[in-house]
């Protein structure tokens, strides 16, 4: 971030609510940098910045498209022709990253189309409710098989003990690099976004004509080459029913205005709780596994040879997947997994995709609500008080025969029986309560938003009786396999065949799961003996570990196992394995190397220690740096080899190939020669470069306007249809018998402007942590932050004769609560479509839980919509629709 | 040593209030809700000045002011203030205090306090522009409690509990001309990016205070206190006093507050008994040094044991 030449915080307060980040921005601020912020309110992020726009929430993606439409007008159309004809950059746009670095060039599809009438691409099923993505697809040039010879770069796919499958075919797509052919990406993408002129974006989002100038006018300093703009951005943007789409709408922005992988540059998710990139990586997820890999389901998934050909890439790093996925298998089923039984893939559970029902968190409580789903475990969360529509949480836990809380306080999941809208005496679920360490009471990993990784000791003795969450799992699974094995049970052999023996010196310990998830080869470990430390604590007197250096050993003929290969170097030292602290996760080495702020060697940032991800894009086709004063990586002319991490302190390690290592099959010799410069700058994708329109969403190839669930407006200004086509939880009142969950108007109560005329949003105080489990145990946090409010601004809360201080009653047809009034002059009534539109904010952290500081008015999540986005299923919590009124306690 | 100051840069401050806590929690001080008296989040006032002033428990407190302004183009202002003692030079209530419980610590010119010598005559009160003294009730005995400048901690070279804690470098600490130096060169900076009313404050006032503050948003957007003086009913009554010749007894009291308070670093091991001047082992329940005041040898290194800095240069106390 200190890098960095503009900084826009759009859907993120990062200073309230990341505030160790706020030091990097003062840094790159000091230093000159612009510093913008785009929000519904005047945050404590907008009191530093230079530049203010308020935003109507939810209407993010008609800010970004005006703003690509702002550069294609401004800085693309004037300087195309000149470059095409020179190939030298101008000034103030980087072509030469446009053109190599994106798919700009790619000629889509015949068919591929978009109706601003209604609102649709090319592709909709109106029976089905869904998208088939044909259209959005790239036309293909040649098709290039996998050479699997002898000598063939895939000949480890053929190898003995690599399960079959089918080997990728590579469908080279048509390119024309001048931009002009009508189909390709660019044309198609600037015919899109010249619907969003500036006036419509105004109308939209209620903004100040020249405050969305300034913002896009000083936005367009960074597409400059050598000069660069990031975004910072959270839940704001992620938490809508279209939150994939405004994430997809800011890596657009930035592969547009060449900000992706320099740096200063990039897209900064600041994570919305302090590992959740770890618990991402970690699979916690019911779509993906451990590392991104996609879990087993009933269609296209449900063999291990159509995982490995479904998910297989044609090119680039993804063409080792199946290295990855059987690895991750050896490791699941140890020993029981052999290649004749398809590594054990067969004993995963399959996700229910042939009828395409949703089992995500917010439909978990509508199937508690059906009855389909009896039982619950609350593992470090609180969905009583945070998820969206809490008060419909509570009443379908109410069906539920047992529920499980595991947590540091009693939280409101805890004492879902004992809200005060709930009749304990009327719920027949039997509740327990496993009290879990904090994270100073148990030693492991902590990741950050940067993706580095820390290993970190423990401080003190868990509280009483707490354990910490692995002891927890490890008990309830040992008990779980001994009934099995005494008196059996459905589906025996996931649960009797999975290796579980992550116990060093007789005790469940996290650091034989390190050496799971960083990888190790078969041939040298002994996981049988049981493992023993020596005294120093650093090497094994039982049992044996050989850990890989990275995932580039790991190989996919059941030969080495690996839980997590993403996260593969980070725990590699073999000469002190029981020793945390002599491995490449404990990096306390705090020096700035090559003063760019990468500090290579503080913590270890997946993978393969690399600090900015797609850096490769950093240099120029002949790989020198945009930027001189600012470079990561660098091709060497003389030396004919690249200038990384790998060699160099200061620089990062490549996130692209660098090096080519060939084995004489003959001679048994290693050969490695350098890569030479290529435009192969984002090589996780199979065309290994950055996507402006992409076919991998569900819900459109390029981001779209549509209204939230509840809006303030009748008619969607932009195109003819009023809400995103496909959103998670949307009403089965039309009768379709469309793919995916729906849920009934009974469980949404969907709210009316009519009724409901003022736009509300929710966010965090920095005092305050979530639903408070934390931070309401601290009475001077609660102290200092002691209440929720609803803030507005003073013209509205004359016309509703509302003072600070008052008790306001906000409701919709979802629920009605009881908070504090904050007049303030930070929330502005915005003009929206030539109306007066209000918008108002809400906390969430009080609730009924008896903490240093309490409410028994009802949750501010009883208010928000069940309803999501339909890629990521994540709730909308930031933009509905409420009413309220001044009232008395 | 010479003399030391805290800087607040305003601009930099994100009104985390983390100083707020942190001075609560070096100083053992109480909140206001408890676990028999939780705390009726719907109660709140509205306000997120919290607590509204400073009080018995409180002794600094991150203030909020926001303002509509037609001069920039966000046209509204936040503008945050540190409120606590500014520590004078001509310090009114040294020269008040009757019983010689307040003095000027001759190392920094913070100004500290003895409570076993203050016989709660609150005169300190009326001689302090600022309404920084506060009272707190020691089972019938009512004495003055306010910001310290953490002297027992500057005595061991670690900085000021609130500016440890500043993670975004609102709050420094050092030698006060540097402080004034740095200051300077942000009002600059500030007034280079449209603050005109940006200013310093803490250079002259009160023949120079060893709090040096930069108001972004100028003195009255951050509730300072304009060209501060001496009340004048402090000044006539009369009962000014000579200063009170400084003793051990402040550095007594001052290690025995950080002693049994210090958040995680060994506090349970020691414990000093303010009655008896005793010093007693919680683990074993020995008196391990009888009378007058704590053992400061045993002091230090349950301080200086688990601290991480001791001896290396890296990493530690604050970013330096």
């Amino acid at each position: 971030m200190q890098n960095t030449d503009v900084i826009l915080n759009i859907g993120s307060n990062s200073v309230e609510n990341h505030p160790v980040s706020s030091k990097w921005l003062h840094k790159a601020h000091d230093k000159g940098a612009k510093w913008m912020v785009v929000d519904p309110r005047y945050t404590r992020t907008a009191e530093q910045a230079d530049i203010y726009c308020p935003i109507r929430s939810g209407t993010d993606i008609a800010f970004y498209g005006g703003l690509y439409n702002y550069i294609i007008t401004n800085l693309i159309e004037p300087g195309l022709a000149e470059y095409t004809k020179t190939g030298k950059n101008p000034s103030n746009y980087n072509f030469e990253y446009l053109i190599n670095y994106t798919n700009a060039s790619y000629i889509l599809m015949k068919d591929y189309e978009f109706d601003p009438a209604t609102g649709l691409f090319s592709g909709w099923n109106e029976d089905s409710e869904t998208y088939d993505a044909h259209s959005w697809h790239y036309e293909t040039e040649e098709e290039i098989p996998w050479d699997t010879s002898a000598t063939g770069a895939y000949n480890w796919s053929v190898a003995k003990g690599v399960p079959e499958f089918d080997k990728p075919v590579l469908a080279v797509p048509k390119k024309d690099a001048s931009l002009q052919n009508k189909r390709c990406v660019y044309q198609k993408f600037k015919e899109h976004y010249s619907r969003y002129d500036l006036d419509t974006v105004c109308k939209i989002c209620g903004m100040d004509k020249a405050d969305l100038e300034l913002v896009y006018s000083t936005w367009a300093t960074s597409c400059a080459p050598g000069k660069a703009g990031t975004i910072l951005y959270a839940l704001g943007q992620t938490q809508h029913t279209y939150g994939a789409q405004n994430t997809r709408a800011m890596s657009v922005l930035q592969l547009l205005s060449g900000n992706i992988g320099v740096p200063g540059g990039g897209v900064c998710a600041l994570r919305g709780e302090p590992n959740v990139q770890g618990a991402t990586d970690m699979g916690m997820l019911v779509n993906e596994q451990p590392a991104y890999l996609k879990w087993s389901n009933t269609t296209d998934r449900d063999t291990l040879a159509h995982w490995l050909s479904s998910q297989t890439y044609s090119d680039g790093y993804y063409t080792n997947k199946p290295k990855f996925m059987v690895s991750q298998l050896k490791e699941w089923f140890g020993e029981n997994a052999t290649v004749k039984n398809d590594y054990g893939y067969d004993w995963w559970p399959k996700v229910p995709s042939h009828d395409g029902s949703d089992w995500t968190e917010m439909s978990s409580f509508e199937k508690m609500k059906e009855g389909t789903m009896k039982g619950y475990y609350a593992w470090g969360m609180n969905p009583c008080h945070s998820a969206p529509n809490s008060g419909n949480v509570r009443r379908s836990m109410a069906n539920l025969d047992w529920a499980v809380t595991v947590d540091q306080v009693i939280t409101e999941t805890a004492s879902f029986w004992d809200a005060p809208d709930m009749k304990a005496e009327e719920i027949g679920t039997t509740c327990y309560f496993l009290p879990c360490a904090l994270i100073y009471e148990k030693p492991g990993t902590i990741l950050n938003s940067g993706r580095w990784i820390q290993w970190r000791q423990q401080a003190v003795e868990p509280w009483d009786e707490a354990k910490p969450d692995y002891e927890i799992c490890d008990l309830l699974w040992t008990e779980i396999r001994r009934l099995y094995k005494e008196q059996g049970g459905a589906n025996p052999d996931p649960i009797l065949k999975m290796k579980w023996d992550y116990y060093l010196d007789g005790k469940i310990d996290p650091r034989p799961v390190s050496w799971a998830l960083n990888g190790y080869a078969l041939e040298g470990s002994d996981w049988k003996s049981g493992f023993k430390s020596d005294a120093k604590g650093e090497k094994l007197t039982s049992g044996s570990i050989n850990l890989l250096p990275g995932y580039a050993d790991l190989a996919a003929d059941g030969s080495t196992a690996c839980g997590m290969w993403i996260y593969s170097g980070f725990y590699s030292n073999n000469e002190a394995p029981v020793s945390a602290e002599s491995q490449p996760v404990y990096g306390r080495d705090n020096t700035d190397y090559g003063g760019l702020g990468l500090y290579n060697k503080w913590a270890y940032s997946w993978p393969d220690n690399r600090r900015v991800i797609y850096n490769r894009a950093s240099a120029d086709m002949n790989g020198q740096p945009w930027n001189k004063d600012k470079c990561l990586v660098k091709w060497d002319n003389k030396a004919k080899a690249w200038t990384t991490g790998k060699n160099t302190d200061g620089y990062d390690n490549p996130d692209f190939v660098a090096s080519k290592s060939v084995t004489d099959p003959k001679t048994g010799v290693v050969t490695t020669t350098a890569i030479e410069p290529n435009n192969k700058a984002f090589f996780m994708l199979w065309e290994q470069n950055g996507r402006l329109e992409s076919y991998g969403m569900v819900d459109g190839p390029l981001p779209e306007h549509y209204e939230p669930f509840e809006t303030p407006l009748s008619e969607n200004l932009i195109n003819g249809r009023l809400n995103s086509p496909c959103y998670l939880g949307r009403p089965d009142t039309e009768g379709k018998k469309g793919l995916g969950t729906k849920y009934s108007d009974e469980s949404t109560r969907r709210a009316s402007a009519d009724e409901f005329p003022y736009v509300a949003t929710t966010y965090s105080v920095t005092e305050h942590w979530q639903t408070g489990a934390q931070t309401r145990a601290c009475p001077a946090l609660v102290e200092a932050m002691p209440g929720d409010m609803i803030e507005m601004s003073p013209a509205l809360a004359q016309e509703k004769g509302v003072k600070t201080g008052d008790k306001v009653r906000v409701w919709n047809r979802r629920a009605e609560v009881i908070v504090t009034a904050v007049v303030t002059p930070r929330i502005r009534p915005l003009t929206v479509n030539g109306k007066t539109q209000h918008l108002v904010g809400m906390t969430h952290h009080y609730s009924w839980s008896k903490l240093f500081g309490l409410t028994t008015h009802g949750a501010v999540n009883d208010l928000t919509p069940n309803v999501g986005d339909p890629n990521s299923q994540t709730p909308e919590y930031k933009a509905f629709l409420v009413n309220f009124e001044k009232t008395s306690i | 040593m010479t003399e030391k100051a805290i800087l607040f840069d305003s601009s930099r401050c994100t009104a985390c209030r983390g100083c707020q806590v942190a001075c609560k929690c070096w100083n053992d001080l109480p909140s206001e809700p408890t676990a028999e008296r939780p705390y009726d989040s719907v109660n709140w006032d509205g306000k997120f000045t919290h607590p509204a002033d400073l009080n018995s428990c409180t002794r600094l407190i991150t203030t909020f002011n926001d303002f509509e302004s037609e001069s920039s183009q966000k046209r509204v202002g936040w503008a945050f203030g540190r409120r606590a003692c500014q520590h004078c030079t001509e310090a009114g209530c040294v020269n008040i205090c009757p019983a010689g419980a307040l003095h000027k610590d001759p190392e920094t010119g913070f100004i500290t306090y003895d409570q076993s010598k203050c016989i709660g005559c609150q005169n300190c009160s009326s001689a302090c522009p600022f309404d920084v003294p506060r009272y707190e009730d020691q089972g019938g005995k009512t004495v003055i409690n306010k910001c310290s400048g953490c002297v027992d901690r500057v005595a061991h070279g670690m900085k000021p509990a609130c500016v440890t804690t500043c993670q975004s470098g609102a709050l420094q600490f050092g030698d006060r001309d540097e402080m004034i130096a740095l200051a300077n060169e942000r009002v600059e900076f500030l007034h280079d990016h449209g603050y005109e009313d940006a200013c310093i404050y803490g250079v002259d006032e009160m023949a120079g205070l060893h709090v040096i503050q930069v108001l972004k948003h100028g003195m009255d957007a951050h509730g300072a206190v304009a060209n501060p003086s001496i009340p004048v009913t402090a000044t006539l009554s009369g009962i000014l006093k000579p200063v009170t010749a400084v003793g051990a007894g402040a550095t007594v009291l001052g290690l025995a507050a950080m002693f049994g308070l210090a958040a995680g670093y060994k506090r349970d091991t020691l414990v000093y008994n303010d009655a008896t001047g005793d010093t007693i082992s919680l683990e074993t329940g020995e008196v391990t040094k009888q009378g007058n005041g704590p053992d400061e040898r045993s002091v230090k290194e349950a301080l200086t044991e688990n601290l991480p800095f001791v001896g290396s240069k890296k990493g530690g106390d604050g970013d330096e």
